[in-house]
């Protein structure tokens, strides 16, 4: 290593910590001059962290940027982009309302004695598209736009800019295959007039069409970087996700009843669930692996009625069950303890107290007219004691919980309104690993308990060692399923990128 | 050790002060103005200004109900003015029995309420512009059928809804207006509605996700806002001895800047009673003080921007604590 004229951006250990959390420690990275670099890794491995350091919206804690030769202290995203970096983000960061080439020239409208120069906009930003090889009125506002065309104006305005450093994170997930190659053809020009780029994705095939060099990160840390050339898909994987595992999975033996849950061909219409069907037995804990954006949550949510089926068939114990909306789930006993718990799961200004009866507020009614404080409280503390909440009391505000103790408490919530099929979003996500331990445990109480219990992680390990049976969904299908016996990571990566 | 007890003692006022809310306010404007004005601490003044706040209180209750469910309501005084002339027209001009009239008057005003509820929740139109509209269209409403002339001749039952004693003591709009908080105060603590409400106005999304009827309970919200807007409004015409069609002009956001003064968000309904309050104690004092009616108007807006500045403060200590 070392700075070499070649490199235009060097990263040096750099460590990045949340509460609670370390996100990135010693990471190293580098970029060469005119290659388009893939960095990947798992979800929550650090990438996203390392690009918005580089971007200026979050600040390193420790370590060296060497962007060009020179050291430099990224205070902004305004700093970042004055320096020469683009970045490309998963979400769009473009106003629906103006045309493509006020987005594209945002901030920096040509201007002269301060009046707006429309025209000069017009053409420039005409000028580019052309070059770029693309197809999109200028003069059209940006929400005519197909989603797609919508991430290429975001791509041809971080081109505008003459970046030295294009960033895009996850750039090919909303296009479609003839969109993504016209991407492709964008990036080889870029590289091609020697912009360095940074290409995020899961999709690893795409990493052998358009990258040079690899580098991969886990758990925060930096593995290593190889030749494209020289790497097979599976070494790739391994690299990705290879550690020993270690057993912070607490063993079950639990006797696998029949089936209880039965989906049938569910689809939504919107292409994200195309045509799913599984079954679920009574004490199995089922796993759903696959990338972020393979319908797994779509799955569940379709299940749950929270959001409209437009075909598919619900089984519980062999009989149909119409499901329209949450509450029919819930009467029909299925929970969903979300990916969000914050946004979907709790209410945080609430009580510990309220969170906990607010699915089974019937349960609390004296006379079915009116609450019974007394109950409500003795049903918290019933709960906060078997899933040992650490709380002062069941009064306190769920805001001032950590992490693994908000989910307990959504999970008393599903408990107490005696649900039988429980679905699992990310159930350990952003939670440390004591409390991760605890909730496998719980899991292993609901089977043990001849509940059904369904969990959807992308945590590779976390499926493997909780589940009896893994479901790997890829583009709105299920692409493959793996029983314990068979479960290896490579497997599952492989089905998860569509076999 | 000293320290550590004074830190104590710091913490128990906050807290004390904290629950206190508006009370608070109440509390140091009375303390205050026994001292500058002999008139002001006497039970017949005290009742004076519990007797104009009825109608905004009243008011208010309902609005409670929308803003904790995280909408706002703006229709709410023409909704007032509009069960009041509707009631005083019914029994005057059509000869309906009073409480008859009292009674369409007030369905009708509940029924302006659901028809917010709707737009809101099913066209999903954001409240502030849809209640705005429908506060116009009834406006409208209340000058085509009184012609923009005062509905007179009422009779002496109605008009004891807003002038009578009882007890030669008690006005008969404060009882109603205490019963109206004792039903609110338990429909928000002790009701699945209540608790629906809050759900709502804190998360809507985890509210559905947990299997309540968020559209049924922003519908139903809305309602009970436009029947105690209605109920007001009947209260109003009988202190006004008429049905004016001018009269609830200003009250839909007397009745908001009662309810954000008071803080009701902190999930008690007598904290909108506390906000109702604090502008009549206000209103009393600088009457008594002699200040001009055009100054009182300034002082009022700056209660509200402070009032809801103080909670601001508050929240933001709390939270980092």
């Amino acid at each position: 290593m070392g700075i070499t004229a070649e490199n235009i951006l060097e990263l040096k250990k750099i460590n990045k910590s949340f509460p609670g959390v370390k996100a990135l420690s010693d990471v190293d990275l580098e970029l060469r001059k005119g290659e388009v670099l893939a960095l990947v890794g798992e979800n929550g491995a650090g990438k996203s962290t390392l690009m918005k350091i580089l971007s200026g919206a979050y600040k390193k804690d420790s370590g060296s940027i060497i962007f060009d030769g020179q050291e430099v202290d990224i205070q902004s995203p305004i700093h970042s982009e004055e320096l020469g970096i683009a970045i490309i983000y998963q979400e769009l960061n473009l106003i629906q309302r103006v045309s493509v080439a006020e987005n594209i020239y945002l901030g920096r409208y040509p201007k002269k004695n301060g009046i707006v120069q429309w025209q000069k906009m017009y053409s420039d930003s005409e000028k580019l598209i052309r070059e770029l090889g693309l197809d999109i009125n200028v003069k059209s506002m940006l929400r005519e736009l197909s989603l797609a065309q919508q991430q290429l104006v975001e791509i041809v305005k971080a081109v505008s800019t003459n970046a030295k450093v294009v960033i895009m994170d996850e750039p090919t997930s909303s296009l479609s295959q003839s969109e993504t190659e016209i991407l492709f053809g964008i990036i080889k020009k870029l590289r091609s007039k020697g912009t360095s780029i940074i290409f995020i994705t899961h999709r690893l095939d795409e990493i052998y069409e358009v990258c040079d060099r690899m580098s991969i990160l886990r758990d925060g840390c930096y593995i290593g970087s190889r030749e494209v050339k020289d790497i097979s898909k599976n070494e790739m994987i391994e690299m990705m996700i290879g550690r020993k595992l270690t057993n912070q999975y607490p063993v079950r033996d639990t006797q696998i009843g029949e089936v209880v849950f039965e989906v049938r061909h569910l689809a939504d219409g919107d292409n994200k669930v195309k045509d799913v069907s599984f079954q679920a037995h009574a004490g199995e804990v089922l796993g759903f692996a696959g990338l972020v954006g393979a319908g797994r949550t779509e799955t569940m949510r379709l299940i749950f009625g929270a959001d409209k089926k437009t075909s598919g068939e619900i089984l519980i114990h062999g009989k149909q069950t119409v499901i329209n909306n949450p509450r029919d789930a819930i009467k029909n006993g299925i929970g969903f303890v979300t990916e969000n718990r914050k946004e979907e799961g709790l209410f945080l200004r609430s009580s510990v107290k309220v969170n906990t009866v607010m699915v089974s507020l019937k349960k609390i009614l004296k006379k079915g007219l009116y609450f019974d404080f007394k109950k409500e409280k003795e049903y918290a503390e019933e709960y906060v004691k078997l899933l040992q909440v650490a709380t002062p009391s069941v009064n306190q505000r769920v805001m001032f919980l950590s992490g693994g103790n908000q989910q307990k408490v959504v999970l008393a919530k599903w408990l107490l309104s005696d649900s039988d099929i429980i679905i699992f979003d990310e159930p350990t996500r952003g939670i440390d690993v004591g409390a991760k331990c605890e909730i496998y445990e719980i899991i292993n109480q609901l089977v043990a308990n001849g509940k059904v219990v369904i969990v959807v992680s992308s945590d590779m390990e976390e499926v493997m060692g909780v589940c009896d049976r893994i479901i790997v969904m890829h583009e709105g299908v299920i692409s493959g399923e793996v029983s314990k016996e068979n479960i290896s990571q490579s497997i599952i990566g492989r089905l998860s990128v569509g076999g | 050790m000293k320290n550590k007890r004074d830190g104590n003692m710091k913490s128990k006022i906050y807290s004390v002060a904290n629950s206190m809310g508006a009370w608070l306010i109440i509390l140091i404007l009375i303390v205050i103005m026994s001292f500058i004005n002999s008139k002001f601490l006497s039970v017949s003044n005290f009742i004076n200004v519990f007797r104009q706040v009825c109608v905004v209180g009243i008011c208010a209750l309902g609005v409670s109900f929308v803003v904790l469910g995280g909408e706002i309501d703006l229709s709410s005084g023409m909704g007032a003015t509009f069960a009041g002339c509707n009631a005083a027209l019914l029994i005057t001009k059509c000869n309906v029995p009073m409480w008859i009239a009292i009674l369409i008057a007030v369905a009708v005003g509940a029924l302006v309420g659901a028809f917010s509820g709707f737009i809101v929740t099913y066209w999903r139109i954001p409240s502030f512009i849809g209640t705005l509209g429908v506060q116009y269209i009834v406006q409208g409403l209340v000058l085509i059928t009184t012609n923009s002339m005062p509905v007179t001749n009422l009779p002496d039952g109605f008009l004891f809804l807003g002038r009578g004693y009882i007890a030669n003591i008690i006005p008969v709009p404060v009882i109603i207006m205490i019963i109206f908080f004792g039903v609110g105060a338990f429909l928000l603590k002790y009701t699945p509605f209540g608790r629906s409400v809050i759900a709502v106005g804190e998360n809507a999304e985890a509210a559905s996700l947990s299997g309540l009827k968020v559209n049924l309970t922003k519908m139903l919200m809305f309602t009970l806002g436009g029947l105690c807007a209605a109920c007001a409004g009947i209260v109003m015409t009988a202190r006004l001895s008429s049905g004016q069609p001018s009269s609830g002009a200003d009250l839909g956001l007397q009745a908001l800047a009662a309810v954000y003064i008071g803080g009701t968000f902190k999930g008690s309904m007598f904290n909108t009673l506390a906000g109702a309050l604090v502008w009549g104690f206000i209103n009393n004092s600088l009457n008594l003080l002699g200040v001009s009616a055009y100054w009182q108007k300034v002082v009022l807006g700056a209660i509200i921007i402070l009032a809801v500045l103080l909670d601001a403060i508050r929240a933001r200590v709390s939270a980092a604590k």
